[in-house]
């Protein structure tokens, strides 16, 4: 940029104006608008995909009211996914089905973000510089929160703009209050788990650990949650986890705003706690006491892959469990739900995304698809990973030794195949072992196979992931993500039935065949593992030929 | 193995219109210890990362005992340690967990020698590297590198936040490397140091290397600093052929002078002079001389010529 340019950009900023005292708050709230507009988007997408996808199929109020009759008061689903009280209506059952995994983004995006904001900015030192200007710990914590703020705000108006303008078809007809108030339900976890993760990236001692102890917290109150929902008598419960409460919020159905209030009262405490403590405890430190010194454990140390497998360790073992636990979930409400939507119109969705048959296998087959996109969620980050090496300059110690870029992105590629490996079969495993202890008569070989068949899609997303980071290696996670989002929308909103099978064929996840209430394609899979080595060795040789990227 | 320690030939490198290393033509000696100076944005860290390889040239090659840079990156790596001014290490790792991942990453590691390196730089390895000050960052990494005892050390700022004490540790380290005939590339902002280590210095400026010389060459080729203390009326020198009056603060003058000094005694011996001082350049001087032309204030011009 020429010096003249710079000046007039000195002199005429085109967005925020950052007062000395509000920088921090500007600077947080521009990063965040972005996003926030990007997954309202998002969400708004989800709401529209699923009420059309309702109208298109149950046409009739027979037919609805047969949905209503088989999934309304079914256990297993309730556990899993909440309540479905009001399936015979478009809204109710929007509602249902996009509610608990909009909630999920929500906190994950929330927690995610705060952490980022608060404890990444901290462990990379930029945090120190803007506490060198006017201003004080407390207050650029709170004015990161306040930007965090502006980033919901922009989450919830385009949610509740596409969900108004989604009601504003007469076989939809959801009212516009009652779409804000819908909107103001699914960014609620997001608001509640910002104050969760601004309170952990105070106890914690770097970004990692702040995000896994909002993690840990977000799957506890998913796991009491579920057990509330379970009708095993105890729905009291649900009080006790945030994601109860917004799930008592009851959008579009039945609502009740008292539900709010524990929202708030929660948010605005933990959010306070979170402000004091910054406050209080020095910069770079951490609440929670953390080991400084450690006796030298040098195991995996002796190589470069060794290394790899070493750093990821973490963030695997936590996929790992993650895998197991949702296949053992799914393993053992396969049995309950395939028996409630057998013969009932709910088969119509399910042979919609493709899977084929009846009873366990056909609910099975769409539980493989959501395991299909967290491993795919594996491999992305084992590629982000690698990138951030790149990025923070420590792959520069490992490419000065006598070790060819080649033999180091084989190796790296080594680690995320495996980890993903092992996460497929984890899947097929623990789905057995759910289904086994129901039986449910799926057999071993056919959930194992089931597992295998994860791996291809996620191998097209990697090799894709390569080739960016070959090319434009700033790129990567953005494209890494943005196909596996794209794939996961196409397959969202590819259940209308109404969309090209060029726009359908960009999805991985529609090549995949629904195994195991299918066999698995294994040409189809051939053919994506194909594309994905062929896309890696492009990437590979495109790294070899270009200079390293700081960032 | 090439006689050479480094052969740049017209090594360039540019990134869309903006050429950060323009035409380098470079030798360094087997056994040599050759300063590398120049401001921030000259082409110094860029240099250090096309020798490594980490970046591709435009133009021209590299060579690091007569093995491609850029073709062969692996086997010139075999033969150098480097120590960036920016030490990037792992932070769940302690620092012996660092050093012992670094000797394993480089084959090869002097174990008694990266104890009493340790020793030295007095540095606490069962320490996790987030919980280390930035100087003791810098530690590990120079500990790293010097360890290995390499045939060539590539140092790009390698004392950056390192304390006097630390420094002069550093410097005592780099001698006895240079004692054993290693070959040492040390780029710095510090002129101390690298007139206190380097055999030869080279000084590049906007891509290009303006200057290359030992410091006894360099300093005949500058100007010289004079300081003349007047008892009556100052004579006006910068009439005087070669003199450029720097300074003038009462009775006392202070000036360079380009080439022979023999006009500037001839005025000064009418004149009543009651104190005459001249000394050689310092490094620092020299760099600033070579400099002031680019300063926009004029400060530098000033004081350099």
């Amino acid at each position: 940029m020429s010096r003249t340019n710079l000046a007039h950009r000195l002199q005429h900023p085109t967005h925020f104006t950052y007062s000395s005292r509000t920088v921090v708050f500007a600077l947080t709230a521009r990063k965040m608008l972005r996003s926030g507009v990007l997954w309202g988007c998002i969400f708004g997408i989800s709401v529209y995909s699923s009420a059309i996808s309702y109208t298109s199929i149950y046409k009739t109020q027979a037919e609805r009211a047969a949905l209503a009759a088989a999934y309304g008061l079914n256990e297993a689903t309730s556990a899993l996914f909440g309540p479905a009280p009001g399936l015979q209506t478009v809204a109710g059952f929007t509602a249902f089905k996009v509610s608990m995994t909009l909630m999920i983004i929500g906190a994950l995006w929330g927690l995610l973000s705060i952490t980022r904001l608060l404890r990444g900015e901290e462990d990379s030192g930029r945090w120190e510089l803007l506490l060198s200007g006017q201003t004080t710990r407390k207050v650029a914590t709170a004015q990161v929160l306040g930007g965090l703020a502006v980033g919901v705000i922009a989450l919830w108006a385009l949610t509740a703009v596409i969900t108004i303008l989604t009601g504003l078809d007469s076989k939809v007809d959801i009212g516009a209050t009652s779409a804000l108030y819908f909107a103001l339900a699914m960014v609620a976890t997001a608001v509640m788990f910002v104050a969760v993760g601004a309170l952990t990236s105070q106890l914690g001692g770097t970004r990692r650990q702040a995000a896994s102890y909002a993690a840990i917290f977000l799957g506890l109150c998913y796991a009491v949650r579920m057990i509330a929902d379970a009708g095993v008598g105890v729905h009291g419960l649900i009080w006790l986890s945030p994601l109860g409460w917004v799930e008592e919020l009851r959008p579009l159905t039945d609502p009740n705003p008292l539900a709010l209030l524990p929202i708030i009262g929660f948010t605005v405490v933990v959010a306070s706690v979170a402000v004091s403590l910054a406050g209080r405890r020095d910069v770079a430190d951490s609440t929670l006491p953390h080991r400084v010194k450690a006796n030298g454990r040098f195991f995996l140390l002796s190589s470069s892959i060794g290394l790899a497998f070493r750093m990821v360790r973490p963030a695997v073992v936590g996929w790992w469990v993650a895998m197991a636990v949702s296949g053992l979930l799914y393993g053992l409400v396969a049995k309950s739900a395939g028996s409630t939507i057998s013969g009932s119109s709910i088969s119509n969705v399910l042979s919609k995304l493709g899977a084929r048959g009846a009873g366990a296998e056909a609910v099975l087959g769409v539980c493989f698809l959501v395991m299909a996109m967290l491993v795919t969620f594996i491999g992305a980050g084992q590629l982000s990973a690698a990138r951030g090496e790149e990025a923070d300059g420590r792959l520069d110690n490992v490419l000065v030794s006598p070790k060819s870029r080649t033999s180091w992105l084989g190796e790296r590629l080594t680690v995320a195949v495996s980890v993903l490996m092992v996460g497929a079969f984890e899947a097929g495993i623990f789905a057995w072992l759910g289904t086994a202890s129901q039986n449910a008569g799926v057999g071993f070989a056919k959930l194992l196979e089931s597992g295998v068949n994860l791996i291809p899609p996620t191998l097209v997303i990697l090799g894709v992931g390569v080739l960016t980071f070959g090319i434009r290696p700033r790129m990567t996670s953005i494209v890494t993500y943005a196909l596996l989002g794209w794939s996961l929308l196409v397959v969202i909103v590819g259940d209308i039935g109404a969309m090209s099978h060029w726009i359908l064929d960009t999805s991985v996840f529609h090549q995949m065949a629904l195994a195991p209430s299918v066999s698995p394609n294994w040409e189809a899979n051939g053919v994506m593992v194909g594309v994905g080595i062929a896309c890696a060795i492009c990437g590979g040789v495109a790294f070899k030929l270009r200079d390293l990227q700081h960032e | 193995m090439g006689s050479m320690a480094i052969r740049t030939d017209s090594l360039t490198k540019r990134y869309g219109g903006v050429t950060a290393l323009d035409g380098l033509d470079l030798e360094v000696e087997r056994g040599e210890v050759v300063g590398y100076l120049g401001p921030n944005g000259a082409g110094k860290t860029t240099t250090i990362r096309l020798l490594l390889g980490l970046i591709q040239p435009t133009e021209g090659r590299a060579e690091i005992f007569g093995v491609d840079c850029h073709r062969q990156p692996v086997e010139v790596h075999r033969h150098l340690s480097y120590v960036s001014g920016e030490s990037n290490l792992w932070p769940s790792l302690t620092g012996a967990e660092t050093l012992y991942l670094l000797g394993r990453l480089h084959g090869e590691v002097d174990e008694n020698y990266q104890q009493e390196l340790i020793d030295r730089f007095d540095l606490d390895p069962s320490k996790k590297v987030r919980a280390y000050s930035r100087g003791n960052r810098q530690k590990i990494v120079l500990i790293g590198a010097l360890m290995a005892r390499p045939e060539l050390l590539l140092l790009d700022e390698p004392t950056s936040g390192l304390d006097p004490l630390m420094e002069r540790a550093f410097r005592l380290c780099i001698r006895e490397a240079r004692d054993r005939g290693q070959t040492i590339f040390l780029s710095s902002h510090i002129m101390s140091e690298v007139e206190a280590l380097c055999d030869r210095v080279g000084i590049v400026r906007d891509g290009k290397l303006i200057e290359m010389g030992t410091l006894t060459q360099m300093r005949h080729l500058s100007a010289l600093a004079v300081e003349a203390t007047f008892d009556g009326v100052i004579p006006n020198l910068s009439n005087v052929p070669g003199v450029t009056v720097t300074e003038a603060d009462g009775q006392v003058v202070r000036c360079q002078v380009q080439g022979s000094v023999e006009p500037l005694l001839r005025v000064l011996a009418t004149a009543g002079v009651t104190r005459l001082v001249s000394r050689e350049p310092s490094l620092e001087e020299m760099f600033l001389a070579h400099y002031g032309a680019g300063d926009p204030s004029g400060e530098l011009d000033h004081v350099a010529h």
